[in-house]
């Protein structure tokens, strides 16, 4: 297995009385996709917004354990959130670029870390857009809203959005269920080729496309890790009956 | 959860049993045809084997339909393609029987005395055993029965050996009818082969139990 980039060490995670990751410990290989599947209220979007320190927004959460970014706890006082989500970068469900130019979308964030020549910036622009494989389709209205466009290429738009700051790590969340089979097609090709430079964990309810784009897969249940391990070895031999039981749709 | 998913899968169980309790008709038919010089079971057993085409036929495309409708994985996805790669066995084995058949047609038009060496008929039986066997260690899941499968293998091996050396005295004795005694010897290597597709099968069972090829 490749050197992981992230990693959970005994983390666990309470709504207010309700524990909702018990004890996970995760490893998340460098250019690698790792998917997280379960049954819904398994935990695992849960997890992948602690990766990005996003539950901390919810005043009952409470925290327990490591998530190691490159060695660092991302808990420490001395890492900086901004910072930590300029390298961990996120994607969620419905697509949602924010209501300005296809333009202004993609260079707010370098725009918030300090960049601000116009020059650098089109140049990320054009880079990001192109790294999303949207370009083509948006080169000659980058002045037009992102709101115009369909649900397919915004959520390219937003994932040219997240590459923007250059993050290390993808996180997406559900990033294609509110998509048509061939925005969801483009977008998986996306993640094949995004790998070779970043690192993607993923959730998804979709078997199928767990099994299509990831290396590796983590099962949770009632908050609990179930077993991870690479992806053709969870859909051809699971370990434990808990995972079988769940990808050939006996429960969930 | 999946009812219809299971009842799919049970079905193509029940289609894999037919098929292969037609297998060992198939045999049952020819060792008769050999043992009493009876034509019409060697004519049966022919008959038998279109019945068995056909039946393939249907196993394949439910299987490629259930991997097209319902995408299958782990032990669902084991099940399926064993059953792509059995339903090929049970078929070489009606050819074989088949074979076997028209064979032993000629022989009883041909009006030699029969003589047919008693290890035949011990083969023939033995080899139909391995295949009931090996079709109920994929119907239960069951390891064990499929690795005792393997092994009986070595008696068919043994007793073709045995065959062929006894067949080969004949011929070097310049007995009358060698050619009868090549025919024995061509229907011992269909029997041997026989058995060699039960532990095809017997080794697929094992895959869908473990997963290991």
């Amino acid at each position: 297995m490749k050197q992981p980039i992230m990693r959970t060490n005994r983390l666990n995670l309470w709504y207010g009385e309700t524990h909702a990751l018990k004890d996970v410990t995760l490893d998340m290989p460098e250019h690698q996709i790792t998917a997280l599947i379960g049954p819904s209220g398994c935990g695992k979007s849960t997890f992948l917004k602690t990766l990005d320190r996003m539950n901390e927004l919810i005043p009952s959460v409470r925290i327990q354990g490591e998530v190691l970014y490159r060695g660092k706890n991302i808990f420490d006082a001395q890492m900086d959130v901004t910072s930590l989500r300029r390298y961990v970068g996120m994607v969620f469900q419905k697509p949602n670029p924010f209501p300005m130019s296809i333009y202004d979308n993609i260079a707010y964030g370098p725009r918030t870390h300090g960049i601000r020549g116009k020059g650098e910036l089109d140049a990320l622009v054009e880079r990001s857009l192109r790294n999303a494989a949207i370009w083509d389709e948006v080169k000659d209205r980058l002045k037009k809203s992102a709101l115009s466009l369909s649900g397919g290429q915004q959520q390219r738009i937003c994932i040219a959005r997240a590459l923007a700051v250059e993050p290390d790590v993808l996180l997406m969340d559900e990033a294609t269920s509110a998509l048509d089979p061939i925005s969801t097609s483009k977008i998986e090709d996306l993640m094949a080729d995004l790998k070779q430079s970043y690192t993607i964990v993923i959730v998804t309810h979709n078997m199928q496309q767990a099994a299509r784009v990831s290396d590796r897969c983590a099962f949770f249940l009632h908050g609990e890790l179930v077993e991870s391990n690479g992806t053709e070895q969870m859909f051809s031999m699971p370990k434990d009956k808990r995972t079988e039981d769940y990808i050939t749709g006996r429960f969930g | 959860m999946r009812k219809t998913f299971d009842a799919e899968l049970l079905e193509l169980g029940h289609q894999l049993t037919s098929m292969a309790t037609a297998a060992q008709d198939t045999i049952d038919l020819v060792t008769s045809s050999l043992s009493r010089g009876e034509e019409a079971c060697a004519k049966a057993a022919v008959e038998q084997t279109t019945a068995m085409d056909q039946m393939e036929r249907e196993i394949e495309t439910h299987c490629m339909s259930l991997l097209m409708r319902q995408q299958p994985v782990a032990r669902d996805l084991r099940t399926i393609s064993t059953a792509l790669k059995i339903v090929t066995d049970l078929q070489r084995i009606g050819d074989q029987a088949a074979n076997i058949a028209e064979i032993s047609t000629l022989m009883a038009a041909d009006g030699l005395p029969s003589d047919v060496p008693g290890d035949i008929p011990i083969m023939s039986r033995q080899a139909g055993l391995m295949v009931q066997q090996a079709i109920a260690a994929y119907a239960d899941r069951d390891e064990n029965t499929a690795r005792a499968v393997i092994h009986l293998d070595d008696i068919v091996d043994e007793l073709f050996v045995k065959l062929k050396q006894e067949l080969t005295q004949r011929i070097a004795k310049q007995e009358d009818h060698s050619g009868r005694a090549v025919d024995l010897i061509i229907i011992g290597k269909y029997l041997e082969r026989i058995a060699d597709h039960a532990v095809n099968i017997a080794r697929w069972a094992i895959f869908c139990v473990t997963g290991e090829l």
